[in-house]
């Protein structure tokens, strides 16, 4: 039963959009305040009816675009809808303390980590969600005693591929990797530069080596390998002859992916990242669901604190990232250079 | 030599830009091209068209009224959109009250809009007079919102709206147009109880001394817009027509009625 007052409530509303969104240009934005849930549906229903289109809603007003926009995700191709690729961080202890480590990993570092039982739950969820790639990260995935069951129930429900520093394949550890598949799984082992110095520099003295010896020992137990090199942008990394290591190590061309340091964790200098300036990747961790791994301690990038809300933290997240993509059309249109 | 017309219109809102643009770059190459200039309010352009500054103007319902009694009645619609010639006002109230028709507004409060607005003061002004409902028997709820307009903006009306809501009136004349958007979101508060018959609103004005064959062939190749041609369909769609047709002439003759009754100025 709709009351009087809620009519007139409703009424209000749609005179307050029509005078809003009529004083503006054709692909111009207004902000229209609300102030409940039902308004913010009314909002939608109004725009839908009348050729404009919600934006973003925020907590005191929705953010209309005059005029109708594509459908912003219709232009996505099906691996770059959030939630395509999953990140897990098995764990956030690790026996490097990398002074770059968007983290802040550490020994010393609370684990935080997953179980397999939680990490199979989340799969399960995130697969149906549309997910169909895995990331296996940390701190140091090894650390995690149940790191091949993980893996197995990863590889399991799709593609996967385990980050790590590679220095801790041997005993026990060296084990536990055998206990994983090899068919759709790969190592993906960090090595900053082909010769020690600025490995080492940021990672510790040794450790250059230790992955070197890390990536044959891999090799050698028949898994695929690829490094990864996390760089500055001050140009001190040297691409090419990273990719000369690649050859000798025996690794196809092309196995050697390059990122950029972020202001994020240990780093003091880097990348500023922002949910408004990074394609996400959702990302789970023992303290949450984040909006991209390189920023899974930072709380203005978490989405949801309770892994059971995986689902709808997808959902949130999408929704988001195609409102800035949204935003994004609408500077392109409105803001040409020349 | 190319002939050409300069085209006046009002900036009433941002839109209008992209329309005039997109009606100059239709006309490029045709037997008469056309350019635009764009003013603050329809006493500007009339003022404009009089003193020959522009050629031709579009003009609301009272500018083109105010523009024939300054000619002495000599000067031309040349056209129209079609959903000119079918404009109405609305008089309505809150859903559910016992007004039922315009006798009814004796004793009560009805909110007008702007005092240069057809569709929302000078023609329910009359409609109301034709009912026996004057200034003397009633209370008129002013809402001079966007004076100089003419109403194009809608301000007025929906200020109108929000009294009746309020309770600050019992009744509101507005525009079709304004009703048409109301009805299609959805379930209101109000609901209209009085309707006019059709009348006519906007036309392009010329004066006399516009050149016959320049007029004509500019007015051709105005009609030329297709509604089923892709390019010209967004400008159609902009401007509220689905294609352009002769000036619907005895549209008017309520407005000049109007006009003559309530003393309306031809200037101000």
């Amino acid at each position: 039963m709709v009351t009087d007052d809620t009519l007139r409530q409703r009424t209000m509303l749609v005179l307050d959009l029509m005078s809003a969104v009529g004083a503006v240009a054709r692909g111009s934005t207004v902000r229209v305040a609300v102030q409940t849930p039902e308004q913010v549906g009314q909002v939608h229903d109004w725009c839908r009816a009348s050729g404009n289109t919600v934006l973003a809603v925020h907590d005191d007003g929705v953010e209309i675009y005059r005029g109708s926009l594509t459908d912003a995700s219709a232009s996505l191709a099906p691996e770059q809808m959030p939630g395509y690729r999953l990140w897990l961080y098995t764990n956030f202890h690790c026996n490097l303390a990398c002074d770059y480590c968007c983290v802040a990993s550490s020994p010393r570092a609370e684990p935080r980590a997953l179980t397999a039982a939680q990490v199979r739950e989340l799969l399960r969820v995130a697969v149906a969600a549309g997910t169909r790639e895995v990331f296996l990260t940390g701190g140091e995935p090894f650390l995690n005693p149940e790191i091949a069951e993980i893996a197995a129930a990863a590889v399991a429900a799709a593609p996967t591929v385990l980050l790590t520093n590679g220095m801790l394949l041997r005993g026990s550890r060296l084990s536990r990797l055998d206990e994983m598949p090899r068919d759709g799984l790969i190592l993906q082992i960090s090595v900053d530069s082909a010769t020690p110095d600025l490995h080492d520099l940021h990672r510790g003295a040794g450790s250059w080596q230790r992955a070197i010896d890390g990536v044959r020992t891999a090799k050698e137990h028949g898994f695929d390998v690829r490094l990864a090199a996390t760089l500055a942008t001050d140009g001190s990394g040297d691409e090419s002859a990273l990719g000369d290591l690649c050859a000798d190590l025996g690794l196809a061309e092309g196995e050697l992916i390059v990122r950029r340091i972020a202001q994020q964790g240990a780093a003091t200098r880097g990348i500023a990242i922002s949910r408004a300036t990074v394609v996400p990747e959702v990302c789970v961790t023992g303290r949450g669901i984040y909006w991209h791994p390189v920023a899974a301690a930072d709380p203005q990038m978490q989405v949801a604190d309770a892994l059971a809300d995986l689902s709808g933290a997808i959902d949130e997240i999408r929704e988001e990232y195609l409102g800035y993509r949204r935003k994004g059309d609408i500077l392109a249109a409105t803001f040409p250079c020349a | 030599m190319a002939r050409s017309v300069l085209v006046g219109a009002v900036a009433y809102t941002p839109n209008v830009v992209p329309i005039w643009e997109g009606i100059k770059d239709y006309f490029r190459g045709a037997p008469v091209e056309m350019d635009f200039v764009l003013f603050s309010n329809y006493e500007r352009l009339v003022e404009a068209l009089m003193a020959g500054w522009v050629d031709i103007a579009w003009n609301t319902n009272l500018a083109y009224v105010r523009t024939a009694g300054l000619t002495g009645g000599t000067a031309r619609a040349l056209a129209m959109r079609d959903t000119d010639a079918t404009f109405r006002s609305v008089f309505v109230k809150r859903t559910g009250s016992d007004i039922s028709s315009l006798a009814d507004l004796v004793g009560k409060r009805i909110a007008l809009g702007s005092k240069d607005s057809g569709q929302a003061r000078i023609l329910p002004l009359k409609f109301l007079a034709d009912a026996g409902v004057t200034a003397d028997n009633t209370t008129f709820v002013i809402f001079d919102s966007d004076v100089g307009k003419h109403g194009d903006t809608g301000r007025s009306e929906l200020d109108a709206l929000r009294a009746v809501l309020d309770d600050e009136a019992d009744a509101a004349a507005i525009g079709v147009t304004t009703w048409q958007q109301l009805q299609d979101s959805g379930d209101v508060g109000v609901e209209q109880f009085w309707t006019s018959a059709e009348y006519s609103h906007c036309n392009f004005t010329a004066l006399e001394s516009l050149d016959r064959g320049v007029a004509d062939d500019w007015v051709a190749h105005l009609m030329a817009m297709d509604w089923d041609n892709p390019e010209h369909r967004p400008i159609l769609e902009m401007e509220g027509l689905t294609r352009w047709i002769e000036p619907a002439m005895a549209g008017y003759d309520s407005l000049f009625e109007a006009v003559e009754e309530q003393s309306v100025p031809l200037r101000w």
